[in-house]
C-alpha cells in the first residue's frame, strides 16, 4: 500500500474509449418514420406471402380416407390376440375426380398415437442401428431382451412397435381391368439417416450377422427379412423401419409410406378415375382409440402443411397492417397535442421569465 | 467445531517473560480458536501456539471438499445440485445428465478457480510473513527466528524500519528515555510516526542481553481483543507493579522508524494480535435489487411448482383416459401402472425440465457485470483527483446498481465538504481580536492583493504557507506580552489544533502549568471563576468566529502548585495501575486538576469548501437526492456551511432549529415546528407521500408539490439528538425531517450518525448513503446501504471501512448519477431481459406437455438445453449489462432528473417482473404454437418428414435463438462493436454448434450422445421451416416495437427526450457546447454574496412550477407530459449557466 507520489501520473487510468465507456457506439432509437415503416414492410410481406401460401395450399391435391371405420371388422379382429399371425385384408375403393399431376406421394397418418412420450423415444439404440454392435441393446428397456435374455434387434419401444399394414393402391383402367399402380419402396428417407445413421452389420448375410439376436416381440419376422429382396432395402437399412424410427413430433402424424413410380399410365401422375386401397390390416389402433388414415399427396413448394401456415401469415400481415395504421393516428394526433401544449408552455415559461426578472 | 479443545473464553491474559513453559500452560492461540469470528471451515481452528497466521482458508487436500461444501452451501448450487440427483432417479430423469452438470460444474469451477488464486495468494502472503526474520533472545542469546516460532513470552529485538512481529510489550529502546517512533499505517493508515514509551524500569535494561534475559515480569493484562487504540494491563517484576497502557505497547503491522534499536516482550501472538483481530470480514452488504431477486426467485419457485402440479395433474387425467391403454399397447410386458403415481413422477419430471426459468447463469452474470462496472468506476478519469493521483475505487463490487437508488446522502462536514485544511485565520488572546475583521468577505480579495502578509520568517519554523493578516499579533509578540506568550506556547505543546488535550509543564522557573485547549462549551465549564468578564468577551469572540464560519477552540491554563501536583501525579500513579475500573478512576482525577482554569482566548481556523461541493449539491438535490449533513460542528459553523453549500438559502421559508435539552424540550420543539408547516393537518399523508416510495414517477412529482410548499430545513443539536432518537420522539424527529429539504445535525459524535442514517434505512425504507473522510465516519459508513470514503486528510479508516472511495466530494457526482444511474439501468435491463428470456425459451415445455401425453419430453435437443443459457445467449446480454448507456454521461450529470427512476424502483420491480413474465410467456405461446400449427401433420417439399420431433426441435431452438437475439438487439440502445460482435456471434455460434452436434463425424463417434445427425442438412434446407421461423420471430418481436413505440412516443419519459434530444444534436453538428468550461472565470463572488442573494431552492421550485402549472392535458390520456423539450433545456441550461457562473476559488469560511 505505498504510495508513489513521485509518479502521480502512474495512476491515472489509460484514456481509452473502452475504459472511459466512450466506445463509438450506434444509438438505436426508433423513429416514427422508421417504425411505421417496418410495420408497413413487414405487413405487406406478411399479407402477400400469406396469399401465396393459401393459393398454393389450395393447388395441392389430397386425397385422406380414415380407414379405422372402413376396416373396423379387421380392427375387431386385431383386438383378439390369437389371430396375431392370420391376415386380414380390407378394400376401400375411392374416385378421383381430377388427376392428381406431379410426384405423388403416398403416407399413412396415424392418430392419437404418441410417438413422443418420453420414455417411448428414448427407447432405441442408436448404437445398435449403426451396425456396430448388434447386441447392444442399452438404453432399449423395455425391449432390452427378449424372454429367453437374448438382446432384441431392433430394439427398443419405437422399434417393436411399428407400423406393418400394407397398402397397395390399384387402379381401375377400365371395369374389368384392375392394374396396381407402381409404387417405389426407395427414397423415402433422409440421406443422413439411410447412410449414416442406419447400417447394417454388413452388405450380405444378414442372418448370420443378426445371429444371437431375436426380433422384437410384436414383429411377424425377423428385421433381415424386412425386403429379401433388395438387400439395399433390408436390415436396418428398410425404408419403412427409418422411416418409423424417425419418431413424430405430435400424437398426428403422417409419414411417408411409398412414392409414385412414374411410367406408363402414371407418368405425369395419377390420372382422375376409380381407385381402390387394398390393406393388410396389421396395425392394431382401436386398443388405445386411435384411428389411421392413407393420404394421397403432391406437396407444393412449400411442403403440404395445409392452411395453416398461410392463414397465420395473413392474419400477422393484416395485424400488423392495422397496427401500423393505429400507432399513424396516436403518432399524428398526439404530435399535434403536443405542439400545442409545447406552445403553451413556452408562454407560461417565458411569462414567468417577465415575472422573475421583474422582481 | 469438533478438531479443537475447547476452553473458557479468555478473560485475562497472563504472560511471564522468558519462560515457555509456563506460557505453554495456557496455550493462548487455542483459545482464541475458540472465539474465532468466522467459524467457515475447520482448517482455521488449527491448533497453533506460536506466532505463525493463517489467513488461508485451504490446502492442497482440504482445498476440494471444503471449496464444494462451501459452494453448495449457496441456495442456487444446492438447488442444482438437488435437481441433479433427481436427474439420477431413472423413473423421474426427463433431462439428460449433462443439461445440468454442464452449467453447474462451469459455475463451480469458475468460483472454485477463483476462490483458489486468491487462497494462493493468501498463503503466498502467509508464509511470506510466517517466514520473515527477527531476533529472538533464547538461551541468553539472540538468535534469528522466524516470525512464526516466535512464541508469547519471547523477548525480540527490533530494528529500524523494521515490522513488528508480535503485539509487544516495549522494554527499552535506543532512544533516550525508552522511547520510540512507529508508523502506523497498516492498522489504521495514518502514516504520521507515534510516540511509545517504555517505562522507565524496563528501559534501564537498554540493550544489555544478559539482564535482559533474566528478565522475568509477569504482564497480566486483557484478553485478546480489537482496540486499536485501548490497552489495559499491569507488569509485576521485582515485587513491584507498573501499570500499562497503549503508550507502551507496539502492535503487529507497525513499523520502527527513527529508532535504532529495541527491545519488546511479545504478550500477544499470532491471531491474537490486534491486528489479526481486526480482520475480521465486515458485514455483507446486499442490494436491494438482490433481495427483490430472491423474493421473485421465489415467486418463480412457486409458479414452477404450480407448472409442475398442473401438469402432473394433466398427466395423471392423461393416464387414466388415454396413457393407460395406449402405454400397455406399446409396451406390453408392463402392468398398468397407477396414474395418481405416474402424475407424482411426472411433477418431479417437470420440475427438472422447468427448472431453467431460473438459471444457474443469473447469478454469475449478475457479478460479471457488477464486476465490469466497478472496473469502469476504477478507470474514470473524471473521478481521478491528480493532486493526490488518487483515482476513484470501487472497494466493493457488489453493490454498484444500489448507486442508482440513492434517496438519503449523509455527508460528514470536514474533510468531506470542505477540504480540512486548517489555516489559522484569528484568534482572541485576552480579550483582544488579532487578524482582520472582515465585514465583508468581498473585500478580502482585494485586501489580500494589497496587504503584506505578516512575515513569519523571523521564526525558523513558520510553516511558509501560513499567511495571517494582521501585523498587531507579532508586534504584541514582539512586545512580550506574557498573555500572548501563554497563548502560543499553548498551542505549541498541546500541537495539533484540533481536539481537547491537556499537558502539564514545568517552566523554566520551575513553576508547573497545566495548559487546556478544547472546545468552548467543555473548557469554559472549567474556569475559574475570575474569567467571566474575559469569558463573557471571548464568548462574544467566539460566536463572532463561528458566525464566520471558522472553526474554534478556546485555551486556558493554570498555574500548579508543586505540592499538590506531586500528590495528585501519585494518586494518578495508583490509579493508572488499578485493576478494576481504571479508566474511571483515572478521568476523577482528570477532573479534578483540570477545574478553575484560567481563560487565555481562543483560535479560529478556517476551512475552506473543497471545489464543486455546491455544483455537486445542487446537482444532487435536483436529483431529487436528500442531502443530510452529520457533523461534529458547532450549530453556527454547520449553518453557516449549510448557507455556503447553498443547503441553507434566504429563501427558505423556516430554518428550524432544534436545541433542546430534555425530551420534552425537543419534543416540543419539534412539534412547534411541525405545526408551522403549512397544511400539516394532514402530515402524516404528506409524509408518505413525501418519503414513501411512490410506484410512479408522476406521483411524486404532484407529491412533492403538496409537501414542500415552501422550502424548509432543519438543524438539530447532538444532545437534542440524542433525546429525539429515543423512542417515541424519533417518528416525529423523522417526520419533520424528511419534510424538510436541508437536514443538518451538528455536534454529533460518531455513534449518533450511524444512529440517524439506521432511522432513516429503516424506517424510510430508502437507500442511504454515508460519506465521509473520518476515522468517526467510519460507523456511519458502515450502517449505511453504500459507504463512500474520502481518502483525505485524517487518515484511512473511513476509506478501508467504505464501498466506495475518492479523493473528492465532488466526484458523488458522477458516482451516483453516471455510474450509478447506469449500473441501475443496466442491472435492470439485464434483469428484464433474462428473465424474459428463460420465460420464453422454457415454457414451450409446458405447452408441448399438452401435446406429448405429459410425458416430460422436451421440446429441445439437450445439448440445447445444456447450451442456450450458457454459450448462445449469455453474451450479448451480458454486453449489453456492461455496456449499454441510454443517454451519454454528460447528459445524465446536466439533467440530475433522470436520477428519479431508480429512487422510485421503475425499472425493475414486481410489476416489470409480471410484464417480463407476461412477454416471455406470449413469446412461448408464439414459439410454440406456430411451428406446431404448420408442423401439424405436415410433410416436406421433398414429400419427407418435416413434423418428425427432432426436425420440429431444430425449427423450435433456431426461432428461439432468433426471437430472443432479435429481441436483445431492440434491448441494446448502445451499440457499440462489441455489442455487434456477441449479437451476431451468437447467432454464428449457435450454427456452428448445430452443424457439429448434427454431424455425422460426432455421431459416429457418440451415438447415443448426438442422435440429432443430419437433421439441420434436411430442415434448414426446407423452405417452409424457414417461413415458420421468420413468422415466429414476426409475431413475437412486432408487438414489442409497437409497444414499445406507442410508449415513447406518447409518454415518454425523461430519458426519451434526451435521448430524443441527442440524437437531434448528433445530427445538427454544430452542437452548442455542453457546459461551458468557464468556471474558472473571475467571477468575484463569494459563497454569501452567492448564498443571500440566489439559491437553486428557488430554481427548484421553479422548475416544479412549470411542472405544475402546465394545464393538464384534455384528452383522456392525462398523465402529465415531459414532451415539452423547451422547459427541459431551459432547466438544463439554467442550471449549467448558474452553476459555471460560480468562482471555483470561492472560499467559505468554517
Amino acid at each position: 500500500m505505498k504510495e508513489i507520489p513521485e509518479q502521480p501520473l502512474s495512476r491515472m487510468p489509460d484514456n481509452t474509449a473502452m475504459k472511459q465507456q466512450k466506445l463509438p457506439a450506434h444509438h438505436l432509437r426508433f423513429s416514427a418514420k422508421l417504425v411505421l415503416s417496418i410495420f408497413f414492410g413487414t405487413g405487406a410481406f406478411c399479407l402477400c406471402m400469406g396469399v401465396i401460401l393459401i393459393l398454393s395450399a389450395k393447388k395441392t391435391k389430397k386425397v385422406e380416407i380414415n380407414y379405422t371405420k372402413i376396416c373396423a371388422n379387421c380392427a375387431e379382429f386385431r383386438e383378439n390376440a390369437y389371430n396375431f399371425d392370420k391376415e386380414c385384408t380390407c378394400s376401400i375403393p375411392f374416385y378421383l375426380p381430377q388427376k392428381m399431376e406431379g410426384n405423388v406421394y403416398m403416407y399413412y397418418k396415424l392418430y392419437g398415437f404418441y410417438q413422443n412420450l418420453y420414455r417411448y423415444i428414448q427407447s432405441r439404440s442408436n448404437n445398435q442401428l449403426t451396425g456396430e454392435d448388434v447386441r447392444d441393446v442399452e438404453n432399449c428397456a423395455p425391449f432390452k431382451v427378449s424372454r429367453d435374455g437374448t438382446p432384441i434387434a431392433p430394439c427398443g419401444a419405437i422399434a417393436n412397435s411399428m407400423f406393418n399394414d400394407t397398402i397397395i393402391l390399384s387402379y381401375k383402367l377400365n371395369s374389368s381391368v384392375h392394374i396396381r399402380v407402381p409404387m417405389l419402396k426407395n427414397g423415402l428417407t433422409w440421406w443422413t439417416d439411410k447412410y449414416v445413421k442406419f447400417q447394417n452389420p454388413s452388405f450380405n448375410d444378414l442372418p448370420s450377422k443378426f445371429a444371437g439376436s431375436t426380433k422384437p416381440p410384436n414383429w411377424p419376422k425377423p428385421v433381415y427379412e424386412l425386403d429379401k429382396s433388395n438387400p439395399d432395402n433390408n436390415g436396418f437399412l428398410n425404408d419403412d423401419f427409418i422411416v418409423w424410427m424417425r419418431t413424430a413430433a405430435f400424437p398426428t402424424f403422417k409419414k411417408l409410406y411409398r412414392r409414385l413410380y412414374r411410367i406408363h399410365h402414371f407418368i405425369q401422375g395419377l390420372p382422375a378415375g376409380n381407385y381402390s386401397f387394398n390393406i393388410s390390416y396389421n396395425f392394431p389402433v382401436t386398443r388405445f382409440q386411435g384411428e389411421k388414415a392413407v393420404v394421397l399427396s403432391i406437396p407444393t413448394w412449400c411442403g403440404s402443411g395445409g392452411f395453416f401456415l398461410g392463414i397465420a401469415y395473413t392474419v400477422t400481415g393484416a395485424l400488423t397492417w392495422l397496427a401500423s395504421f393505429v400507432l399513424m393516428a396516436f403518432h399524428l394526433t398526439w404530435k399535434r397535442k403536443k405542439k400545442e401544449v409545447l406552445q403553451e408552455r413556452s408562454q407560461a415559461s417565458s411569462r414567468k421569465a417577465e415575472n422573475t426578472s421583474g422582481q | 467445531m469438533f478438531c479443537y479443545r475447547k476452553k473458557p473464553p479468555e478473560v485475562e491474559r497472563i504472560v511471564k517473560a522468558n519462560d515457555r513453559e509456563y506460557n505453554e500452560k495456557f496455550q493462548y492461540a487455542v483459545v482464541w480458536s475458540g472465539t474465532v469470528r468466522e467459524l467457515k471451515n475447520p482448517v482455521e481452528l488449527k491448533h497453533s501456539e506460536d506466532n505463525r497466521i493463517h489467513t488461508s482458508k485451504y490446502n492442497i487436500i482440504t482445498f476440494l471438499p471444503i471449496n464444494l461444501f462451501e459452494q453448495f452451501q449457496r441456495v442456487a448450487n444446492a438447488y442444482f445440485l438437488f435437481l441433479l440427483i433427481l436427474q439420477l432417479i431413472p423413473e423421474i430423469s426427463s433431462l439428460t445428465w449433462f443439461t445440468t452438470i454442464v452449467p453447474l460444474v462451469l459455475v463451480i469451477t469458475m468460483t472454485a478457480g477463483k476462490d483458489a488464486t486468491d487462497d494462493y495468494f493468501r498463503h503466498k502472503s502467509d508464509n511470506q510473513v510466517n517466514n520473515r526474520q527477527s531476533e529472538v533472545l533464547i538461551d541468553g542469546k539472540l538468535q534469528n527466528e522466524k516470525w512464526m516460532n516466535v512464541k508469547v513470552g519471547d523477548i525480540i529485538k527490533l530494528e529500524n524500519n523494521q515490522f513488528v512481529a508480535a503485539d509487544l510489550l516495549l522494554l527499552s529502546s535506543s532512544e533516550p528515555h525508552g522511547l520510540c517512533y512507529i508508523e502506523t499505517a497498516e492498522l489504521d493508515g495514518e502514516t504520521n510516526l507515534k510516540v511509545r514509551h517504555a517505562l522507565s524500569v524496563t528501559s534501564e535494561l537498554g540493550a544489555d542481553i544478559s539482564r535482559l534475559a533474566k528478565f522475568d515480569g509477569t504482564v497480566v493484562c486483557e484478553a485478546p481483543n480489537n482496540k486499536l487504540d485501548k490497552f489495559t494491563g499491569v507488569l509485576s517484576w521485582k515485587d513491584s507493579k507498573h501499570s500499562l497502557n497503549n503508550q507502551k505497547i507496539i502492535l503487529r503491522g507497525c513499523v520502527l522508524r527513527n529508532t535504532g534499536w529495541c527491545f519488546g516482550m511479545v504478550i500477544f501472538a499470532g491471531p491474537d494480535t490486534k491486528l489479526m483481530q481486526n480482520s475480521g470480514k465486515t458485514k455483507f452488504k446486499r442490494t436491494s435489487i438482490d433481495r427483490l431477486m430472491n423474493t421473485l426467485v421465489l415467486w418463480i419457485f412457486g409458479f414452477l411448482v404450480c407448472l409442475g402440479i398442473i401438469l402432473a395433474i394433466g398427466n395423471s387425467i392423461w393416464e387414466n383416459q388415454v396413457g393407460g391403454q395406449f402405454r400397455t399397447s406399446l409396451f406390453r410386458n408392463e402392468e398398468k401402472k397407477n396414474f395418481v403415481f405416474s402424475g407424482f413422477l411426472t411433477f418431479w419430471s417437470y420440475i427438472i425440465v422447468l427448472n431453467t426459468v431460473v438459471p444457474i447463469s443469473l447469478y454469475v452474470s449478475m457479478e460479471v457485470i457488477r464486476l465490469g462496472h466497478s472496473y469502469f468506476i476504477n478507470w474514470d478519469r473524471k473521478m481521478y483527483y491528480s493532486g493526490k493521483a488518487a483515482p476513484a475505487e470501487a472497494r466493493t463490487t457488489t453493490l454498484n446498481e444500489e448507486l442508482g437508488q440513492i434517496e438519503y446522502v449523509f455527508s460528514d462536514k470536514t474533510g468531506t465538504l470542505t477540504q480540512n485544511i486548517m489555516t489559522f485565520k484569528k484568534c482572541s488572546i485576552n480579550g483582544r481580536i488579532y487578524g482582520e475583521e472582515y465585514g465583508d468577505p468581498v473585500q478580502k480579495k482585494e485586501i489580500t492583493k494589497k496587504k503584506e502578509p505578516v512575515d513569519f520568517s523571523e521564526k525558523s519554523q513558520a510553516e511558509r504557507s501560513l499567511q495571517f493578516f494582521d501585523h498587531s499579533l507579532m508586534e504584541s509578540i514582539k512586545s512580550g506580552d506574557p498573555k500572548v506568550h501563554e497563548f502560543f506556547r499553548v498551542l505549541a505543546l498541546c500541537h495539533t489544533v484540533m481536539s481537547e488535550e491537556d499537558s502539564s509543564v514545568r517552566n523554566p522557573e520551575g513553576q508547573i502549568k497545566l495548559y487546556s485547549k478544547g472546545a468552548d462549551t467543555i473548557l469554559f465549564e472549567r474556569l475559574h471563576p475570575s474569567s467571566k468578564d474575559l469569558l463573557s468577551l471571548t464568548s462574544d469572540h467566539l460566536s463572532d468566529f463561528a458566525g464566520e464560519g471558522l472553526r474554534t477552540l478556546a485555551i486556558a491554563y493554570k498555574d500548579l502548585d508543586d505540592k499538590y501536583f506531586k500528590e495528585w501525579h501519585k494518586m494518578l500513579e495508583v490509579a493508572s495501575a488499578a485493576a478494576h475500573e481504571r479508566d474511571d478512576q483515572i478521568s476523577q482525577l482528570y477532573e479534578e486538576i483540570e477545574r478553575d482554569l484560567m481563560l487565555l482566548g481562543a483560535t479560529a481556523v478556517e476551512d475552506k469548501l473543497q471545489e464543486g461541493v455546491i455544483d455537486t449539491i445542487a446537482s444532487l438535490s435536483l436529483a431529487n437526492i436528500k442531502i443530510w449533513v452529520l457533523t461534529g460542528d458547532k450549530q453556527e459553523t454547520a449553518i453557516n456551511i449549510g448557507y455556503a453549500c447553498n443547503m441553507l438559502t434566504e429563501d427558505m421559508n423556516d430554518v428550524f432549529v432544534v436545541a433542546g435539552n430534555t425530551v420534552g424540550e425537543v419534543r416540543e420543539e419539534l412539534r412547534k415546528a411541525k405545526e408551522s408547516l403549512p397544511g400539516q393537518n394532514h402530515s402524516i399523508l404528506n409524509a408518505h407521500a413525501a418519503c414513501g416510495k411512490e410506484q410512479q414517477l408522476e406521483m411524486a412529482s404532484v407529491g412533492e408539490e403538496d409537501t414542500a410548499p415552501g422550502d424548509y430545513a432543519l438543524v438539530i443539536n447532538g444532545h437534542s439528538l440524542a433525546h429525539a432518537l429515543e423512542s417515541d420522539v424519533k417518528s416525529d424527529l423523522l417526520e419533520l425531517a424528511c419534510l424538510c429539504k436541508t437536514v443538518i445535525c451538528c455536534r454529533v459524535t460518531p455513534l449518533q450518525k450511524a444512529q440517524v442514517v439506521e432511522l432513516v434505512k429503516k424506517h424510510r425504507n430508502a437507500v442511504t448513503l454515508a460519506i465521509g473522510d473520518g476515522a468517526n465516519d467510519v460507523s456511519m459508513i458502515k450502517s449505511a446501504h453504500i459507504g463512500v470514503g474520502i481518502s483525505g486528510q485524517e487518515g484511512l479508516q473511513a476509506v478501508l471501512a467504505s464501498d466506495y472511495s475518492f479523493a473528492q466530494f465532488r466526484y458523488l457526482q458522477r458516482l451516483l448519477l453516471v455510474h450509478g444511474r447506469w449500473s441501475y439501468f443496466r442491472m435492470c435491463k439485464f434483469l428484464r431481459y433474462f428473465l424474459y428470456k428463460n420465460f420464453a425459451f422454457t415454457l414451450v415445455h409446458f405447452w408441448y406437455g399438452f401435446f406429448c401425453g405429459f410425458s416430460a419430453q422436451t421440446v429441445y435437443d439437450q445439448w440445447f438445453i445444456t447450451l442456450f443459457n450458457i454459450v448462445y445467449t449469455s453474451l450479448p446480454v451480458l454486453a449489453m449489462g456492461i455496456f449499454d448507456q441510454d443517454v451519454s454521461d454528460q447528459n445524465s450529470m446536466d439533467c440530475p432528473q433522470l436520477y428519479e427512476p431508480g429512487q422510485l424502483n421503475l425499472l425493475f420491480n414486481k410489476h416489470k417482473f409480471f410484464i417480463c413474465m407476461a412477454h416471455g410467456i406470449y413469446t412461448s405461446l408464439a414459439l410454440f404454437f406456430i411451428p406446431y400449427g404448420a408442423f401439424y401433420s405436415a410433410a416436406g417439399e421433398d414429400g419427407q418428414h418435416v413434423a418428425d420431433y427432432q426436425s420440429f426441435a431444430v425449427t423450435m431452438a433456431t426461432s428461439l435463438v432468433f426471437v430472443v437475439s432479435a429481441q436483445i438487439a431492440l434491448d441494446t440502445s448502445y451499440w457499440t462493436v462489441i455489442n455487434h460482435v456477441f449479437i451476431w456471434g451468437s447467432i454464428a455460434t449457435y450454427f456452428c454448434i448445430l452443424f457439429t452436434t448434427h454431424s455425422s463425424d460426432i455421431f459416429g463417434m457418440f451415438p447415443n450422445q448426438f442422435p440429432f445427425v443430419g437433421n439441420v442438412w434436411h430442415s434448414l434446407t426446407q423452405k417452409c421451416v424457414w417461413l415458420v421461423i421468420l413468422l415466429t420471430t414476426v409475431a413475437s418481436v412486432m408487438p414489442v416495437v409497437a409497444f414499445r413505440f406507442l410508449k415513447v412516443d406518447l409518454y415518454p419519459t425523461l430519458t426519451d427526450q434526451i435521448r430524443q434530444r441527442q440524437k437531434a444534436q448528433k445530427k445538427a453538428k454544430p452542437v452548442r457546447r455542453q457546459r461551458p468550461q468557464t468556471r474558472r472565470s473571475s467571477s468575484r463572488r463569494s459563497g454569501y454574496a452567492f448564498a443571500h442573494q440566489e439559491g437553486y431552492g428557488e430554481l427548484i421550485t421553479s422548475g416544479k412550477n412549470m411542472r405544475a402549472k402546465t394545464p393538464p392535458p384534455t384528452s383522456g390520456l392525462e398523465k402529465p407530459l415531459y414532451n415539452s423539450t423547451s422547459w427541459l433545456e431551459n432547466l438544463c441550461k439554467k442550471t449549467t449557466d448558474t452553476l459555471s457562473s460560480f468562482s471555483q476559488e470561492k472560499t467559505v469560511k468554517l
